[in-house]
């Protein structure tokens, strides 16, 4: 079974690599190796365990080239939480995301406070 | 007063069995007498969606200030796996059951609702409680549904939970039965008789049961997005079924004024067919009541929260009337504005004429007290629980971690706190307790959110009485 390299960055600075074969997802790969990511439904319905594509396949993410998720990423089931604005902004469901591509992913609570802002302020 | 050196507490338990045999009150204001003052508490605590690398739990809160560790968290029941998101909860068995000889209030069944992972907890022991079953979220999807959320026992010995969403996190919801053992019994109902699913009450003589309506569990979880109401993905219906066919009788669409109802109480006395449900994102109280002689149901709007200005946002911010309770004796109606800050309580003895009693600013978006003891309290009241004698009133600051994390962000490094005010009945009035104060921001594994609350003996939204 193919593999691939995904490296987990945090807000603060830290990282982790992880090997992530092509049949399992991102959050079981880091459950697996102790890594603490963020998680509720684990069906892809609740977003706690989202993260953010930073890199795939050797392509940044920046203002001039947005990545698409879809290439790096194939996934288990429906990415039920997440709308079309998420998706293209790069958001990706680790609970259900397996990879194909090596890639580099924005991780931590903070990334799924990133999907909705307060509507009144 | 129970001396139990004069044997007049032996004697008046005594007197008490001769009622019945099961666990409970015979009536609400057996539950008054008889009840005691809440001398524990129990509130689900949580982590899920932060920092801190920890399962949520189920907290025992001291609340007699008689004791050493008053206000202070003294055990706390670890659940097995992380991200469950523990929310409401319920008994095995209330007053409903009073005639059930031989059942016993004894266990708690306790939600994951982020996970749909269903937790039993004996309370035999009030003060250290124990987890002795867990139902994995497979098993609940098998039944085609998902994110569970109110627990109430049904007369005879079951449990009853209502479940927001399909396996997928999508629509419809349901409900689903558990058997004395803690068994899935099944789904309660016949598929198709709601879509969107939140809180409901059972008013067993008047063989009548009320739902209301948040969204799809994947609508809901990640936050709350404006463009989901425009959609029409979030809830303004209420429905009440047949109790003992388990099917709608009657929907009320409650319109653009009761966007999102949430929370429903039936009035205590089993006879009444009197009712309200908050719907919180347009902040009105509804009253429901069944109407006779058309031989059904009504609802109508009774408070109207209007929406405040802020300075610094774009759009006059409504109250969030996230949480109400109905005291014991069914004369006060408790509430909470979440966004705004504040906990009132409205004198309902004529349930469809509300009149405002008091109310209290505190927390939140506007609240007039920010602080208690030096803490800073970063959240608005959120939910509530009343002593059955309706003279202390307890709240709790979290809604849910994504709405947290969205109006509250300060929640989530804080933790939440538990508040109290002294009510005084008689004259209708809300005092804030500023010696009480129970914080989730020490917590050994780091700050913890803080949400339902229960006593050990039963609640003014636990109980149900046939
Ligand atoms: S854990 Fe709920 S969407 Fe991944």
């Amino acid at each position: 079974m193919a593999s691939h390299e995904v490296r987990l960055e945090w807000p603060t600075g830290r990282t982790k690599t992880v090997t992530v074969r092509e049949d399992e997802t991102v959050l079981e790969a880091a459950g697996r190796d102790g890594i603490g990511l963020p998680y509720g439904c684990r069906t892809g319905a609740c977003g706690t365990c989202t993260g953010r594509l930073l890199e795939a396949a050797g392509h940044e993410s920046n203002d001039e080239q947005v990545l698409d998720v879809d290439d790096a990423f194939a996934y288990r089931r429906c990415q039920r939480a997440l709308k079309d604005r998420h998706r293209a902004d790069g958001y990706v469901l680790l609970c259900v995301a397996e990879p194909r591509a090596d890639c580099r992913l924005a991780v931590g609570p903070s990334v799924h406070t990133e999907l909705v802002e307060n509507p009144w302020k | 007063m129970s001396d139990a050196s004069t044997g007049s507490g032996a004697e008046s338990e005594h007197d008490h069995a001769q009622h019945h045999e099961g666990p409970g009150y015979t009536t609400p204001q057996a539950a008054i007498e008889e009840g005691g003052r809440e001398k524990l508490a129990y509130v689900m605590s949580l982590y899920v969606g932060t920092d801190v690398d920890a399962p949520d739990f189920v907290a025992v809160v001291d609340l007699d200030p008689e004791s050493d560790t008053y206000c202070e968290i003294i055990d706390r029941i670890e659940m097995p796996n992380r991200g469950d998101e523990l929310h409401h909860f319920g008994w095995n068995a209330c007053s409903s059951s009073c005639h059930m000889e031989g059942l016993e209030r004894q266990h708690l069944i306790v939600p994951g609702q982020r996970s749909s992972r269903l937790h039993v907890i004996d309370a035999a022991d009030r003060r250290n409680p124990e987890l002795v079953k867990v139902i994995e979220p497979e098993e609940v999807f098998e039944y085609d549904l998902s994110a569970p959320h109110t627990v109430h026992c049904v007369p005879d010995g079951q449990i009853l939970i209502s479940m927001l969403g399909d396996a997928d996190g999508d629509l419809p919801g349901g409900f689903l039965e558990l058997n004395e053992d803690f068994e899935i019994e099944g789904r309660w109902e016949p598929p198709g008789e709601i879509e969107m699913n939140y809180d409901y009450w059972y008013q067993p003589r008047q063989n009548v049961m009320v739902s209301t309506e948040w969204a799809a569990p994947k609508t809901y979880y990640p936050g709350f997005d404006l463009e989901d109401v425009e959609e029409g993905k979030y809830g303004q219906q209420i429905h009440f079924w047949d109790w003992e066919e388990g099917t709608v009788e009657q929907t009320i669409d409650l319109g653009e004024e009761g966007q999102i109802p949430l929370e429903v109480r039936f009035l205590h006395t089993p006879e009444s067919t009197h009712g309200f449900v908050g719907t919180a994102l347009s902040s009105n109280m509804f009253h429901f009541w069944r109407d006779e002689e058309a031989g059904e149901y009504r609802a109508e709007k009774a408070i109207d929260f209007e929406a405040r200005e802020h300075p610094d946002w774009d759009m006059p911010v409504p109250g969030l009337t996230t949480d109400i309770l109905i005291s014991m004796d069914d004369r006060y109606l408790f509430g909470s504005n979440w966004l705004h800050g504040e906990v009132w309580m409205y004198d309902i003895s004529d349930p469809s004429n509300p009149r405002r009693a008091d109310s209290l600013s505190v927390g939140g978006t506007f609240g007039d007290i920010r602080e208690v003891q030096g803490r800073e309290i970063v959240a608005g009241p959120q939910m509530l629980q009343l002593s059955l004698d309706g003279e202390r009133l307890y709240w709790t600051t979290s809604l849910f971690s994504s709405w947290d994390d969205q109006f509250y962000p300060e929640e989530a490094e804080r933790g939440s706190v538990m508040l109290k005010a002294d009510v005084d009945p008689r004259t209708g009035t809300l005092e804030l307790d500023e010696d009480f104060l129970v914080d989730w921001g020490e917590c050994p594994a780091g700050p913890a959110r803080a949400h339902e609350i229960r006593w050990p003996d039963g609640d003014c939204t636990s109980d149900v009485w046939q």
